[in-house]
């Protein structure tokens, strides 16, 4: 039924959502693997994102590109101070603690967008939202080349940040052995609230980089987050690097079986994927391809 | 300790017993009786919040316009006495089960004597539960699918014709198109539908109406989606699989701009677009900009229509709101009219009075093409369509059908720049 053409270009649409899937899972997958915190209120941040970029782009005419950029320390300075008042406080309580005050975080934020924004459905149309490139006889949305190109541009600066930097190294050491850590002189309240800070800023700017894609409103992001819950768990829930490869994972696992399944059933392969992940490898990809090793 | 369970207990119990003991003690259909003797109370429940805020508003809008005007003229004469009328929404949230929960609160907690409908076709079919049960008069103007009128409540009416109607009426403008060489026959269709019950009626009738005519019609993908998605990129790749040249979409407001968002992205191109009822609508045009030209859609009104009473409602529409109206303000104004006249002619506030009255009236001062409003035996509405198309400038114009006088030749095949 379907041509070697129609494949390629799935393949290419679903590579490019992989780099849209690993921008807005990151901030989940860095605050989970340092303070062991499920951030619900991310999609709420992410949703502020999108609203921010609108407001750049129709009081300054800013490109929401840019604005998302805009978003980075915005968010930043955001989620520490959140950190700071609110996370810091539960941190150490039970799992539940966190999860609750989380999520009335989201709520709260959702609400405040109502207020301001009201409910209705947002868009931004820029002069290259309806172009497409041709390339090697397929057509490529410029919107989505953008988005994945600076995913890839932003993740690979995070990667060299965590690697070649003290900041990146502490955050890193505190993600593997948080007691550790401390041991060797890490300060890692101050990681925690980075991490929050950093986690924060990536929702914001993931959710300023939507805009080019999606419209949107106060209850935008919900169901990106169902998702990116399931990319950091097939990632492996610590791997940061993981999170890459559980995006490319759950990108082409949709793209591919809409083609054979009906697509009112697409969310339904996140959940599967999910169920699946967490009953055969709790540790994602990267703890089945360790024990292959071994 | 068990005193204080016994305690807590009556405490608990005791409101829920005398609500029962009201509830008992009152007869069916008298559910208004505490209502002032000069005040009349409707109810409603819309989404004000939500994925169908837009919709909700605008409904919210035309109930208000229509009470307005009765209650300026010194309110609404039943049975020689006049009687203010008092409009009672509440905000679901677009929730079903909540949006069932206020129907129910403003029957049993406002003492409302008469219901308007919600909008869209899932929340409505919430909703209709609860005026059989208490016997009152609901009418609504936010859900087509006929499904909702086929669970024979008794109590349930509703202004907008069917999407089943809306898909043979597509399928029809498809053929005399055909018929003029403005598209090829046979024409291939690739079909995405809601998973919802305004979805399945869609596709049955573009299905129905495809092996009626295989000559004419052939569909080449039939595929639902789910309400209130995000991404519609994987499907819209089998879109453009199926290589077909009319792509007939039955999809919601929100849906509508995403997916069409996303298909303009694609670079996908059909001879022929239409998503149903959608196009036209002004949010829809702000989302997507020059997008949205040419879209053909088949709507319930318009402002396009030339028609003294549509000019003057439009008119009086956008002094009031300062924006164009669309389909949804004039159906919920003629849905909140309709109800009134019953009451009127009824000459009573019972509840059972005044829906016998629905079910035998006519009114003939409607926004609707054809101006007249009748339900058919299950509560549903027999009206036309008229089939619009966008046009650059956020203008929209009639195209079929082609009787009406301000109807004009269809821009077909889409223009390659859409």
């Amino acid at each position: 039924m379907f041509s070697a053409e129609n494949l390629i270009s799935v393949g290419i649409a679903a590579l490019l959502t992989a780099g849209l899937y690993a921008i807005m899972s990151y901030g989940l997958a860095i605050i989970y693997g340092v303070m062991k915190v499920i951030n619900l209120s991310n999609a709420g941040f992410l949703m502020l994102g999108a609203f921010l970029a609108l407001v750049y782009f129709q009081r300054w005419h800013l490109d929401p590109v840019l604005g998302a950029f805009v978003n980075l320390p915005i968010f930043f300075a955001a989620g520490w101070i959140v950190h700071r008042l609110l996370v810091r406080r539960v941190v150490t309580a039970l799992p539940i603690a966190s999860l609750l005050l989380l999520f009335g975080l989201w709520l709260v934020l959702q609400n405040l967008a109502l207020a301001v924004w009201g409910g209705e459905d947002q868009s931004i149309i820029t002069a290259y939202t309806y172009k497409a490139l041709p390339v090697l006889g397929f057509r490529i949305p410029v919107t989505r080349l953008i988005v994945f190109g600076v995913a890839l541009v932003v993740l690979s600066i995070l990667h060299f940040a965590l690697g070649h930097t003290y900041l990146g190294k502490a955050l890193r050491a505190t993600v593997q052995d948080p007691v550790a850590g401390l041991l060797v002189g890490i300060d890692t309240e101050q990681i925690n609230a980075m991490a929050f800070g950093l986690g924060t800023a990536f929702a914001g700017f993931a959710g300023g980089l939507l805009t080019l894609l999606f419209s949107f409103n106060p209850d935008f992001g919900g169901t990106f987050q169902l998702k990116s819950f399931t990319i950091i768990v097939l990632g492996g829930l610590e791997n940061l690097a993981g999170v890459t490869v559980g995006a490319a994972i759950l990108a082409f696992a949709e793209s591919y079986a809409v083609l054979f399944m009906r697509a009112s059933l697409q969310n339904v392969i996140a959940y599967a994927l999910l169920v699946v992940a967490l009953i055969v490898m709790p540790g994602g990809v990267a703890q089945l391809l360790s024990r292959r090793r071994t | 300790m068990q005193r204080f369970v016994r305690a807590v207990s009556a405490v608990l119990l005791a409101p829920a017993l005398l609500l029962g003991a009201a509830a008992i003690g009152r007869p069916p259909g008298t559910w208004g009786a505490y209502t002032s003797a000069s005040e009349i109370k409707i109810g409603a429940v819309l989404p004000l919040t939500g994925p169908f805020v837009a919709s909700g508003t605008y409904f919210k809008q035309g109930y208000t316009m229509a009470i307005d005007e009765v209650n300026k003229a010194g309110g609404l004469d039943v049975g020689g006495q006049k009687y203010m009328i008092s409009l009672t929404i509440l905000d679901d949230g677009s929730d079903a089960t909540r949006s069932r929960s206020l129907v129910e609160k403003l029957v049993t907690d406002q003492h409302v004597n008469f219901l308007l409908g919600g909008y869209d076709t899932s929340l409505i079919e919430a909703q209709e539960v609860v005026p059989d049960q208490y016997k009152i008069p609901y009418v609504e103007g936010g859900g087509a699918a006929s499904e909702i009128f086929k669970r024979g409540y008794k109590y349930v009416f509703g202004t907008l014709a069917s999407i089943y109607n809306m898909g043979k009426f597509t399928m029809g403008f498809i053929a005399a198109q055909q018929a003029a060489g403005k598209l090829p026959k046979p024409i291939s269709i690739a079909l995405v539908w809601e998973n919802t019950d305004h979805g399945k009626d869609y596709e049955t009738a573009v299905l129905e109406e495809a092996q009626a005519d295989p000559g004419a019609f052939k569909v080449v993908l039939n595929q639902a989606f789910q309400l209130n998605g995000s991404d519609f990129s994987p499907l819209l790749q089998q879109v453009k699989a199926a290589n077909a040249q009319a792509f007939l979409s039955d999809a919601h407001l929100p849906d509508f701009i995403t997916m069409h968002r996303q298909y303009l992205q694609a670079g996908l191109y059909h001879q022929f677009i239409s998503y149903g009822g959608r196009g036209p609508d002004q949010k829809g045009r702000q989302a997507l900009g020059p997008g949205a030209d040419y879209l053909v859609a088949a709507v319930w009104w318009t402002p396009a229509l030339k028609d003294p009473a549509s000019q003057l409602f439009a008119q009086k529409y956008t002094q009031q709101y300062h924006q164009v109206p669309d389909w949804f303000q004039a159906l919920s104004y003629d849905t909140a009219r309709v109800l009134l006249l019953a009451i009127r002619e009824a000459n009573s506030l019972k509840g059972p009075v005044v829906r016998d009255r629905l079910s035998k009236l006519v009114m003939r001062n409607s926004l609707l093409p054809g101006g007249v409003i009748r339900f058919a035996p299950d509560g549903q509405i027999v009206a036309p369509y008229v089939m619009v198309q966008n046009t650059p400038g956020n203008t929209v114009r009639i195209i079929w059908p082609q009787k009406l006088p301000e109807s004009r030749d269809p821009i077909l095949p889409l223009p390659h720049a859409q």
